[in-house]
């Protein structure tokens, strides 16, 4: 009897043991809840405007989302889901890797003469073209007025100011002096920040020949600037996305060095109202080339092939973000004022949020007007299928200058070299 | 104890207390830490806010809606319990035929056996990734569950454990013209409830808090157990810490119950090692 | 005769069948993946092609110092919070065994407590606790132990000692219930004889206990030192990553990020983790050979 039931019980778990068939649905893959999920979300509502029947159901997958989209596809595409969100930076690489892994977008008819073409170049293998376009990644100096206010300082007379990193670096030492805080909160293991004053020079981190360039006189110059600010303590380190977001959203700092789509995050805490003022990405001085803008990040959306929906998650992409009608240029303009998402669709960029102001920054500043101006003199950065390590290698060396473990902007550079050429296994 | 340097209290005997006091002091806190924390607000959790907030509602509901919770306790019970239940009894047989029915070839198998108990597990969970996916089990229950149901150090255990049972009683039995399958069931196995009890305990706790093998083999949420989601949650791009802290405390209470109500053979379970 | 060669067979065969279960299981999840291991080795990943180098993995692997530092700290680990760890459960044990006689049970329940916990809750718990702005910091400040926060997560120096704290309170109380089993065990007439002989307490503990603890002794430093060497939640977790800038990266971490996260050379992980088999088979032979010799071996 007792035994009977062991049995019973053994064989009831082996059944739930073995997975589950599931109903028909669209699964994307995305990682912010506050800006692309956030995007896709209002995506989904247009597209179930015509086809109810669709459920498209949003997973936030966090900073191992490359890691499990590498996993399977190794697996030949177990547990992946039939979208999936990459960064430019990243894409390059999976479509090296996998050439088979991907739905080819051209081909399914997409029309890319109505994306921004810099955002073309990563998707594109030859004749076959794989990703949906999302957004791009403007950057600007994001500041605290109140922080600024309490330092004795008139923030209106900053709007809008094309500083050099001179200037911004006697602000942050009187703010500092006056307030305590730190001018810049940052990621310490990553080197976004870096990325965006190399790249306000037109700088590029490869070469042509897809061999590093790390020894620019934009590079050096963007090191020993960041070095000062670090020294003069106007730096506040975080390790991880998490605890920088947290750092934000908790006062740590009077402002940060970021893209666009830090909208969302900000708008995400009520308290934020009115305070923040962005102005433009500090010039870097002497560097030939070099302007007051800059981009940082920016991804696409891309369908997998193993998906058994393909043609469901393929006509969901094209009809909501490759297609102009009135609900989707609605949309567009939607989620750049919700969420920072600024599209890179050119028909959806005449949207009134284009140019209106937002009530939520300091002074009702009308920012996405300022992000797309800026965006204008962005140059074009290229990555290759190497551009991670690069940029673990040296934000790795650039933490180790930092807490002098390294002496010189020199040693720095070869620091990150070396570290890179191993990680490659060259 | 004839200790009576210590019975009065003399400096060494306050230091003697101090020591204890502030190491118990220190290994409970953080339960309670987890356990405050799952009341208050993400900004407060990493302040380390020791008093008691109002967020524990508010907590609970986004942990069982953005984390999944339920569906996390679930693949994690579900695993923990196929792989005991499976588990006890594979490795129990095998430890009953290695000790009660010897031979040199079994002797050599067993020593194959306790020779792969030092590997590392990382040694394992490549070609073990490249296995499961070349039969399409990856990111099931059952590829998470399957490579821990047998456990050399179970066997061992265990092994140890039927050697105190008398060989004397086997032969009476058979004797009697109890077939060996009988003898197992019916005889030995009864009398060795406490040894399988700790051994399910060991190994219920182990699949329990497992997390290089599911971290590799669960791709999606649908399969993630609760050490798998917690780890992901720290590598959210934004951590509701309130809400991680509900996380925490549940796949924490479980093993804790265990020990508390089953104390002897959880500690049975662990020094089944040093006999 | 005959017959009773047939039941022996018959004996035989019942051995058989109640081990064939777990051998077949350990067939498929142990001897096939340590052997197929052997081609894997060889080979180098790209994406979803590999081919065959022979032993450049292992050339590879002697250039690497990423690799050789994240063994360093593995080693750095293992020299410094083991001693540590299994003396404090040590000295626990015997404070727990000798030196008082009320609330012992509840103090040994507290102390273990801890072992409950997930690694995983470990290093989130300390993750949470050791934030720059966190309460160990802010408790410190506060009793004017240091003036300025200490970045336990951000510097590489503090990062290790974080480290090493989140398992010396995960492991300590795990130990200390060897050891006071151990301690029972030992026959308390001795303690008194050296007593009588007035031999001080810490002569006791370091002539008497010490040595006839030596084989349970043993046994913790081998399963610890084990444990060190397969540290890979605490640095993926904890310190992120093995940050700050692979300050706490660990062979098992470098391993799994070269094969599931960064890389997904299959090859190159493999070779590395022979690397690691190796090194665990020396110190577990080295530590029976050193502390107990044949006695410690059972």
């Amino acid at each position: 009897m007792k035994r009977g039931l062991v049995i019973a019980l053994a064989l009831v778990l082996f059944a739930v043991l073995v997975p589950g068939v599931f109903a028909q649905k669209i699964t994307v893959w995305c990682w912010d809840p506050n800006f692309n999920g956030y995007s896709m979300k209002q995506a989904a509502l247009v597209y179930n405007k015509t086809h109810p029947n669709v459920q498209i159901d949003i997973v936030d997958v966090a900073q191992d989302i490359e890691a499990k989209i590498s996993a399977g596809l190794q697996a030949g595409g177990a547990g992946l889901p039939d979208i999936a969100l990459f960064q430019d930076f990243r894409i390059e690489q999976f479509l090296h890797d996998y050439p088979d892994g991907f739905v080819d977008l051209k081909a399914a008819g997409v029309d890319y003469s109505k994306f921004a073409a810099y955002k073309v170049g990563p998707m594109t293998v030859g004749s076959h073209i794989y990703g949906i376009p999302f957004d791009t990644g403007s950057t600007g100096l994001w500041l605290r007025t109140d922080y600024m206010k309490q330092a004795g300082l008139n923030p209106d007379s900053y709007a809008g100011k094309k500083m050099k990193w001179a200037e911004v670096v006697n602000l942050g030492v009187t703010i500092k002096a006056k307030t305590g805080q730190p001018l810049l909160s940052y990621q310490s293991d990553n080197f976004d920040m870096l990325r965006i004053v190399v790249q306000s020079t037109g700088g590029q981190f490869f070469k042509p020949d897809g061999s590093l360039n790390l020894r620019s006189d934009a590079f050096k110059k963007s090191l020993a600037l960041f070095k000062e600010l670090n020294d003069k303590g106007l730096l506040y380190p975080v390790v991880g996305w998490s605890d920088w977001i947290n750092s934000i959203n908790s006062d740590k700092a009077a402002g940060f060095l970021n893209a666009i789509w830090m909208v969302g995050t900000v708008k995400s805490r009520p308290e934020n109202a009115g305070k923040y003022m962005i102005v433009p990405t500090p010039l870097i001085e002497g560097v030939s080339g070099a302007a007051n803008a800059s981009n940082n990040g920016g991804s696409s959306w891309y369908v997998f092939a193993s998906s058994p929906n393909k043609a469901a998650a393929v006509d969901f992409l094209k009809s909501v973000w490759a297609t102009a009608t009135p609900d989707t240029l609605a949309f567009y303009n939607t989620i750049l004022k919700g969420a920072g998402a600024m599209g890179t669709f050119l028909p959806s960029q005449a949207g009134s949020n284009y140019t209106a102001k937002d009530e939520f920054f300091y002074k009702s500043q009308p920012v996405y007007k300022d992000f797309a101006g800026w965006m204008a003199n962005v140059p074009v950065l290229k990555y290759t299928p190497n551009y991670q390590p690069m940029r673990d290698a040296v934000a790795h060396a650039m933490l180790k200058y930092f807490q002098g473990q390294i002496a010189t902007v020199d040693d720095t550079i070869a620091a990150a070299e070396a570290e890179y050429k191993q990680v490659m296994g060259q | 104890m004839t200790n009576s340097a210590f019975r009065a209290w003399s400096p060494a005997r306050i230091l003697m207390w101090l020591v204890l006091l502030v190491c118990a002091a220190m290994s409970i806190f953080p339960f309670y830490w987890i356990l405050n924390g799952t009341t208050l607000n993400p900004n407060d959790v990493l302040k380390g806010v020791l008093a008691p907030g109002r967020d524990f509602l508010n907590n609970w509901k986004l942990a069982t809606t953005a984390y999944n919770l339920p569906l996390y306790f679930t693949n994690s019970l579900v695993i923990a319990l196929g792989t005991v239940i499976f588990g006890v009894g594979i490795n129990a047989l095998a430890a009953f035929g290695f000790e009660k029915y010897r031979s040199r070839a079994r002797d050599r198998v067993f020593g194959l056996l306790l020779l792969t108990l030092i590997l590392p597990q990382i040694a394992i969970v490549i070609p073990m990734f490249k296995m499961f996916s070349f039969f399409k089990l990856l990111n099931t229950r059952l590829a998470i569950a399957l490579p821990s149901v047998m456990s050399v150090f179970i066997i061992f255990f265990l092994r140890q454990n039927f050697k105190l049972f008398p060989t004397e009683i086997m032969e009476a039995a058979r004797v009697d013209g109890a077939s060996e399958l009988s003898i197992f069931a019916n005889i030995v196995a009864p009398s060795m409830r406490a040894s399988f009890a700790s051994a399910a305990i060991y190994m219920f706790i182990a699949q329990w808090n497992s997390y290089l093998w599911p971290l590799i083999a669960a791709l999606n949420d649908a399969v993630k157990t609760l050490p798998i989601a917690m780890a992901s949650i720290m590598y959210a791009y934004t951590i509701q810490y309130g809400a991680l802290m509900v996380v925490v405390a549940i796949s924490t209470l479980p093993v804790l119950i265990l020990f508390l109500t089953m104390q002897k053979q959880f500690v049975a379970g662990l020094l089944g090692s040093v006999k | 005769m005959a017959l009773r060669g047939t039941y022996e067979r018959y004996l035989n065969r019942f051995g058989w069948f109640c081990v064939a279960p777990s051998v077949l299981f350990f067939g498929v999840f142990l001897a096939y993946p340590i052997l197929s291991s052997l081609y894997y080795v060889t080979r180098r990943w790209k994406g979803a092609t590999n081919t065959f180098i022979g032993l450049g993995n292992f050339v590879r692997m002697a250039h690497d110092s990423i690799f050789l530092q994240a063994l360093g700290h593995n080693f750095i680990f293992m020299a410094i919070q083991v001693p540590i760890m299994i003396f404090l459960a040590l000295l626990l044990a015997v404070l727990l065994n000798q030196g008082i006689r009320s609330f012992r049970g509840a103090m040994r329940l507290a102390i273990f407590l801890p072992s409950v916990t997930s690694l995983v809750v470990v290093s989130v718990l300390f993750r949470a606790l050791l934030q720059e702005n966190g309460l160990f910091n802010n408790l410190m400040i506060g009793s004017h132990l240091i003036s300025a926060p200490i970045g336990w997560l951000n510097n590489s120096f503090w990062a290790k000692v974080t480290i090493m704290l989140a398992i010396t309170w995960r492991w300590t109380g795990y130990n200390m219930v060897f050891f006071l089993v151990g301690l029972q065990s030992l026959d308390s007439q001795i303690f008194e004889a050296a007593e009588v002989d007035g031999a001080s307490r810490a002569r006791q503990f370091f002539s008497i206990t010490v040595p006839l603890l030596v084989p349970i002794i043993l046994f913790s430093a081998v399963t610890s030192t084990s444990g060190t060497m397969q540290l890979i939640e605490e640095p993926n977790i904890l310190t992120f990553q093995g940050g700050p800038a692979n300050g706490t990266m660990t062979a098992a971490l470098y391993i799994y990020r070269q094969a599931f996260f960064v890389n997904f050379d299959f090859g190159y992980s493999t070779a590395m983790s022979y690397v690691v088999v190796l090194i665990a088979g020396i110190l577990a032979f080295i530590q029976i050979r050193l502390l107990g010799g044949e006695r410690a071996t059972r």
